[in-house]
């Protein structure tokens, strides 16, 4: 009954739950990312071994976000994670172009994935303020993003120790997730 | 009989799921509810079959079922420069035919990547897909035209210093190869403008050449407050059900089915 009430409230005042996974390889950002969303700074990371999880309000949806490390042994377990979740955020160095390539790899594989196939899909392009770093449309080629035919996805140009782009994404995070289509 | 072949028979009845007689003797009430919760079962699966040709058919029945009910799904591109109005345009098509009320157009923000939209007019299932329309990321408007059934492109038609950049923008896309024999319905959009040109103006203005040998229309439209829309949707309808580029696209797809990620 108390579950009952609880959802009728969210539901009149709009405060919805979304749950988020925060994917890419490692060095990408995820973590700055995560925590300039939570707390607004620029904190020091050192590489995740297992995860991180905050919780962001915004918009009246309450993100559950998930930071999960990106090390390429630990890349098998993000498989864990995948049940009941609403959207990824695909974090990627844009000014990484060597591993243009595996970001790739990766990330249609976690596309593939049916526990997955309902996420829609945002793809942050992080650390733009580094030289040589693509732009939005030279990371949705390099991600060849056009492959993605019956899901929405964004991108965004973001750098996380700026704060630039973050809210951006969520904000189209939010829209889309209200309007009940992914 | 030997107890293994008590056991064998009833795992054959288990797996069979055969209403055992013993069952029925013991708990008559509970095995009849069962009954009834199956039958209704099956009949959501067969409702469901009609919606999604994906599932994999279980019987003769629901195959014959899929075969007589099943609807023609269409692609369709909705593409236009920037704040032409593609998403407004979306919104409003997803309020207009499906239950799902769309976005408000207040919370539409520019499109960078991919939006998709589905409805179902009369006996067509339509997925929309609409994309940025920002001179950076019009680079991937024809990844998406091979399998695209028809095309939509949006002009601000009260925004006439655009229109030079509108119609470059649509001249490259015809001239693509995989957009052969793809109808064509063109937008005036923003009609709720006083300002906006009509439809006849912007087809004079627009001026495009070799359009004769390919299914077009002009049509006045309003994604702020609906005009139009219905009467351009079942132009397309019709259109993309005798058009042979969906005979060429369903052929293709018989044979070797592309994967969608």
């Amino acid at each position: 009954m108390g579950i009952l009430f609880t959802r009728m409230f969210s539901s009149v005042f709009g405060n919805k739950e979304a749950r988020i996974l925060v994917l890419g390889l490692d060095n990408a950002g995820k973590t700055t990312i995560l925590y300039r969303l939570q707390m607004g700074e620029v904190v020091s990371t050192i590489p995740t071994i297992g995860f991180n999880v905050e919780t962001v309000q915004y918009n009246n949806i309450k993100f559950q976000v998930w930071d999960l490390g990106g090390q390429t042994s630990i890349r098998p377990y993000w498989r864990c994670y995948f049940p009941n979740t609403q959207a990824v955020i695909y974090v990627v160095d844009s000014s990484d172009t060597d591993r243009i390539g595996v970001a790739k790899e990766e990330f249609h594989a976690i596309l593939e994935e049916e526990e997955l196939k309902g996420a829609m899909v945002l793809i942050f392009a992080n650390k733009q303020d580094l030289p040589g770093a693509l732009d939005d449309a030279a990371v949705t080629e390099a991600l060849e993003l056009h492959k993605i035919k019956s899901r929405q996805w964004a991108i965004f140009k973001t750098c996380a120790v700026k704060g630039e782009g973050l809210f951006e994404g969520l904000d189209w995070l939010s829209n889309t997730l209200k309007s009940g289509s992914g | 009989m030997k107890p293994s072949v008590v056991c064998l028979t009833l795992t054959f009845i288990q797996n069979h799921s055969i209403s055992p007689w013993y069952t029925w003797r013991d708990r008559k009430g509970e095995d009849r509810l069962d009954h009834s919760l199956s039958l209704s079962r099956s009949s959501q699966l067969q409702g469901k079959i009609k919606v999604t040709k994906k599932e994999v058919m279980f019987s003769l029945m629901q195959g014959l079922w899929s075969y007589m009910f099943s609807k023609t799904e269409f692609h369709v591109l909705i593409l236009g420069i920037d704040k032409a109005g593609k998403t407004t345009f979306l919104e409003k098509l997803k309020t207009i035919y499906s239950i799902s009320e769309g976005l408000p157009h207040d919370r539409i923000v520019p499109t960078v990547g991919l939006n998709i939209g589905r409805i179902e007019v009369s006996n067509a299932k339509i997925v929309f897909w609409d994309l940025g329309g920002q001179p950076g990321l019009r680079s991937i408007w024809e990844k998406y035209y091979e399998e695209a059934h028809a095309l939509i492109y949006l002009i601000d038609a009260a925004c006439p210093s655009r229109f030079e950049d509108s119609k470059s923008a649509l001249e490259k896309a015809l001239r693509h190869e995989d957009l052969q024999g793809a109808p064509l319905l063109i937008l005036a959009n923003k009609q709720d403008l006083t300002n906006a040109v009509s439809a006849e103006e912007l087809d004079r203005y627009l001026d495009l050449k070799k359009l004769d040998e390919r299914v077009y229309m002009f049509e006045a439209v309003s994604g702020y407050d609906g005009r139009g829309i219905k009467e351009s949707i079942e132009w397309l309808v019709g259109v993309m059900e005798r058009s042979k580029r969906t005979e060429t696209l369903r052929a293709r797809a018989g044979y070797n089915p592309v994967p969608t990620s």
